[in-house]
């Protein structure tokens, strides 16, 4: 069984060709980091406008590099939700025409669902497990129960995890994106220089906030009288830690909650492009060993935005018998678990 | 080799309207045309799919895709245009642009046109207008531009007809001017049948949106230039 899949949602334009027996016959990603940086952020109009510029043409290259034809795939997977929805119409469209003109069937994937599955991808991890996501629009905690079985655990209330290091980065005029930039600073820094919060700290459940951090980050850099190029290395590694320290304080709470009800499986999952931040790898790591849990890591290129992933998920829904048709429409919002309350804080996708 | 008579698939999502049309044999077998605001991404492959079956078509006989590449929605255009692309690719079927505008231009009866400058306006949802310039026989007179209906009065010399969504908007600043009787949203039976005639002439766009305005974004201050 071969799916191809399409991913326009946020800034990555791909495709993907991926086969049952968990081989990725071919992965194309075309970032848009350049467009963007100028604005400091994804600009959703822009990057609509790049994703048509370029899906087909992958789209074509995916089938070149893989030596397969079209008629090769069983069906055709595209993300229709959540993002970016100017860009999410994009690929849909064009999974959509090429699912009519083939006569395979449609299946519109949810880009978290591409994210939560790829450990299956990679791994060939059994269900259940718990899932980590911690990218540029979210922050959640989730139960993996089955394809499309997902309760959440947490989330969270304001800004997603990447959004903080992207915001800090620019506080700090250290550039776009922030993730990758902070991080490098921080190894010069010294974290404990500065003490900042650890939201949520004590309190019960396993949602996130960074948004207050954030906002003392802020106010410790108005603070200094002229930020040296040193302070700046030791407000990132100070925030750096904070964030690494919160994250896994609240994972704790999940893990156990999650040990309670599910005896045997011991997985805990990272996705998400702040998986590649190496202090919060080594804090999961050492986390999971305590609470006598596996940490599985996709690798980085598939913890992003890719689609691989969306093929996958693609791939697990049509193997048990699920399609979409051609009128599905394309959701800016569209959560995991739709039984979970909606965050206030938590922006558009939560 | 090409057919010299090739079976057209045709659709416009440029407006508020959502269309699709195949043209074989010089006869239009099947048409579909809904106005709706919003929610083109979902009717417009179920329309396709429809008039397909309905014209009793496969795709493998099928000769040319014409859609509309714009002025009009951002939105709209990329649904139609991400559409005939990954047609394209998957049918290998060539693509044949044509203008909002044009297509508007091609409803207006000829009586209505004769001895008159055409002017087309399609809204584009902003304070100015999509404007192109016909002349009484529909030949072009410029590209199609974001112009303030005010500009627009420079555009066309002699009396006036005017067509288009943006029709009233546009009379109201050019006194004197009349307002067709045509149907003022593409319909994709003219889109059709105008690809068709610009795939044989040769002078089809490609399938690249025509937007007209940059982004609605600005620079952040003291950022270096894209
Ligand atoms: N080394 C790093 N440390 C911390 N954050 C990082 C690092 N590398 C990348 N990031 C952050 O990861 C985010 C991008 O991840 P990803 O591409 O998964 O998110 P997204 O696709 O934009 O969001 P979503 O999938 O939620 O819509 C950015 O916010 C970036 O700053
Ligand atoms: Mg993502």
């Amino acid at each position: 069984m071969i799916i191809l899949g399409i991913e326009t949602s946020c800034d990555e334009t791909a495709a993907a060709l991926v086969r049952d027996d968990r081989v990725i016959l071919a992965d194309v990603v075309l970032s848009q980091l350049d467009e963007h940086r100028p604005y400091g952020g994804v600009v959703p109009e822009i990057a609509a406008r790049a994703h048509l510029d370029h899906i087909d043409r992958l789209v074509a290259e995916a089938f070149r590099r893989a030596g397969l034809e079209l008629q090769a795939v069983d069906a055709v997977a595209a993300t229709c939700g959540p993002g970016l929805i100017g860009g999410v119409i994009v690929g849909a469209m064009t999974g959509k025409a090429i699912a009519a003109v083939t006569g395979k069937p449609f299946i519109a994937v949810n880009h978290l669902e591409g994210h939560a599955l790829t450990a299956r991808l990679t791994h060939g991890l059994e269900f259940p497990y718990l899932l980590l996501l911690v990218s540029g629009g979210h922050c959640q905690l989730l139960e993996v129960r089955g394809v499309g079985d997902y309760a959440r655990l947490g989330s969270t209330i304001d800004d997603a995890a990447g959004e903080a290091f992207d915001k800090v980065a620019k506080m700090l005029g250290l550039g776009y994106p922030g993730g990758p930039a902070v991080q490098k600073a921080a190894e010069r820094g010294d974290a404990a220089r500065f003490s900042l919060p650890r939201p949520l700290k004590g309190k019960p459940g396993c949602d996130f906030s960074f948004s207050g951090l954030k906002n003392a980050v802020r106010l410790l850099i108005q603070e200094q009288e002229n930020l040296s190029a040193q302070d700046r290395c030791d407000v990132a590694a100070a925030f750096q830690l904070a964030v690494a320290d919160s994250i896994a304080g609240r994972s704790a709470k999940a893990l156990r909650a999650f040990a309670a009800r599910h005896g045997g499986a011991r997985s805990l999952v990272v996705a998400g492009g702040v998986a590649a931040n190496s202090l919060l790898r080594q804090r999961l790591g050492r986390l999971a060993a305590e609470e006598g849990f596996t940490l599985v890591a996709p690798p980085l290129a598939l913890c992003t935005d890719n689609a691989a992933m969306i093929a996958w998920a693609g791939l697990e829904r049509f193997r048990l018998g699920q399609s979409d048709g051609l009128d599905f429409a394309p959701r800016p919002r569209w959560p995991l678990d739709p039984a979970a309350p909606r965050l206030p804080g938590a922006g558009v996708k939560a | 080799m090409p057919s010299a008579d090739p079976a057209v698939l045709a659709f416009d999502c440029s407006t508020t309207a959502c269309s699709a049309a195949v043209l074989a044999g010089g006869a239009v077998r099947a048409a579909r045309f809904r106005t709706l605001a919003r929610g083109q991404a979902e009717v417009l492959l179920p329309m396709i799919t429809e008039v397909m079956a309905e014209a009793g078509l496969d795709w493998p006989e099928l000769g040319l895709i014409g859609v509309v590449v714009g002025p009009g929605s951002f939105t709209g255009l990329r649904i139609a245009l991400a559409t005939a692309r990954g047609m394209a690719f998957a049918a290998g079927l060539p693509v044949a642009g044509v203008t909002s505008c044009e297509a508007v231009a091609h409803g207006v009866p000829e009586v209505e046109r004769r001895g008159q400058t055409l002017l087309v306006a399609v809204d584009g949802k902003r304070e100015d207008l999509f404007l192109q310039p016909f002349a009484a026989d529909l030949t072009p007179l410029a590209p199609p531009r974001a112009l303030m209906a005010e500009a627009a009065a420079r555009l066309a010399e002699g009396p006036v007809l005017i067509a288009g969504d943006a029709g009233e908007r546009l009379a109201a600043a050019l006194p004197g001017a009349r307002l067709s009787s045509a149907p003022p949203l593409p319909d994709a039976r003219i889109v059709a049948a105008l690809a068709l005639a610009r795939w044989r002439a040769g002078t089809a766009l490609p399938p690249d949106p025509l937007y007209l305005r940059p982004p609605d974004v600005t620079l952040p201050p003291g950022a270096p230039a894209a």
